[in-house]
């Protein structure tokens, strides 16, 4: 289960666990860094599935990441957060896979994304919920990651702008213009 | 809808989302390792070396010549350095020798021989472990890339085709962390970088 950096700040034990963790997997034990995979996996597939709006690529797109982290480990500084670091390999792949999306597009994509569920029923258990995915889908991905960053993961200004690589004065602008975008298309979407 | 409803519904609806889509990831862990097991592991140093003197069926004598041809490419980079650099034979450190520039760094050479290398690259403290390019413009098998560093102590590895290579034949010194060797230099005296 990921640790958020407030949590992560606080729970030193944990922390040091992790380096252990990651020196082990420097030394090649891989099961040491099935432990890491465990710890990040859902932060990582939240981080893909937010900014890919589609289930199937996530999960492969989760999947290359912790394998490119496993193979790049050396080039990770061990005094550095190493979420950010996961996040920012994570972000880059994600942003490869949407390039190549852009030049070859699927129609049903933004269907894709509740995967087997059925679209009435999730909008009939939380139709905000399903309204704010509908507007997630549309929203310009350069909106949407600094939103899902920071409202999935829970990630400080300074953090996103690191892994998305823009300064962080523009984190503010895009998550407060994305926030109003959302907003607008969910007040078109629901007058009410 | 007020700011802070839409900050909590987005929340929400983000880790919804994530808890109804992530049952493909249920066994992700066994089967990055496994993945990552059938691989060949990175080949070290020590493994490089283990595989150079261990017989194979092209027999001993073969490998003893690869050995002799590596030797003799580690003599051809110390004369390249020392004919382009004015190195003398007792301190072959070629960082001092290089010119001042008028920022105060050194003109530092990185040179490795790899013969049959596509791609070889430096990645150090200077630049973050982000790999810089080393080019072999004349093909003959020398690669070379010449970074301007300030004074200071510099860790750094060769990757050669994607594969870590960390004893520099003109390093300072070596370490040996996380099971790797790392080369080391000293600019202009500098003991940190």
């Amino acid at each position: 289960m990921y640790i958020g950096p407030e949590e992560a700040a606080g729970t030193v034990y944990r922390v040091q666990d992790e380096v252990s963790l990651l020196r082990a997997s420097l030394e090649g034990e891989t099961e040491a860094w099935g432990e890491m995979i465990s710890r990040y996996k859902d932060a990582v597939f939240g981080l893909c599935l937010g900014f890919l709006r589609n289930r199937a690529d996530a999960e492969d797109i989760t999947h290359d990441a912790f394998i490119r982290a496993y193979v790049n480990l050396r080039r990770y500084n061990l005094e550095k957060r190493f979420s950010t670091w996961m996040f920012t390999i994570a972000a880059n792949l994600c942003r490869n896979r949407l390039r190549y999306r852009r030049n070859h597009p699927v129609a049903e994509l933004p269907a894709q994304i509740r995967g087997g569920e059925d679209p009435a029923h999730v909008a009939a258990a939380d139709d905000r919920h399903a309204a704010v995915r509908e507007a997630l889908n549309r929203l310009p991905y350069g909106y949407r990651a600094p939103l899902v960053l920071r409202y999935y993961n829970d990630l400080p200004y300074r953090d996103i702008a690191e892994i998305l690589a823009i300064p962080e004065g523009t984190v503010k602008t895009r998550i407060h213009r994305g926030k109003a975008m959302l907003k607008q298309q969910m007040e078109e979407r629901d007058p009410s | 809808m007020k700011s802070i409803d839409l900050d909590d519904v987005l929340r929400a609806a983000l880790r919804q989302e994530v808890a109804e889509a992530a049952g493909g990831l249920d066994d992700l862990e066994e089967r990055i390792v496994f993945e990552l097991g059938e691989r060949r592991p990175r080949l070290r140093v020590g493994d490089w070396l283990r595989q150079l003197i261990a017989p194979t069926r092209s027999g001993r004598i073969g490998q003893l010549g690869l050995v002799g041809a590596t030797a003799a490419i580690c003599l051809l980079v110390g004369f390249f350095a020392a004919t382009h650099f004015g190195l003398d034979g007792a301190a072959p450190r070629i960082q001092r020798a290089s010119p001042l520039n008028a920022d105060g760094t050194q003109e530092v050479l990185f040179v490795l021989p790899a013969l049959d290398a596509n791609e070889v690259a430096v990645v150090g403290n200077f630049n973050s472990w982000e790999p810089t390019t080393l080019t072999d413009e004349d093909e003959d098998g020398i690669w070379t890339a010449s970074i301007p560093l300030p004074p200071g102590r510099y860790e750094y590895a060769f990757v050669i085709d994607g594969r870590w290579w960390g004893q520099d034949p003109l390093a300072d010194e070596y370490v040996h962390s996380f099971g790797e060797y790392s080369s080391v230099r000293y600019i202009g005296g500098g003991d940190g970088a």
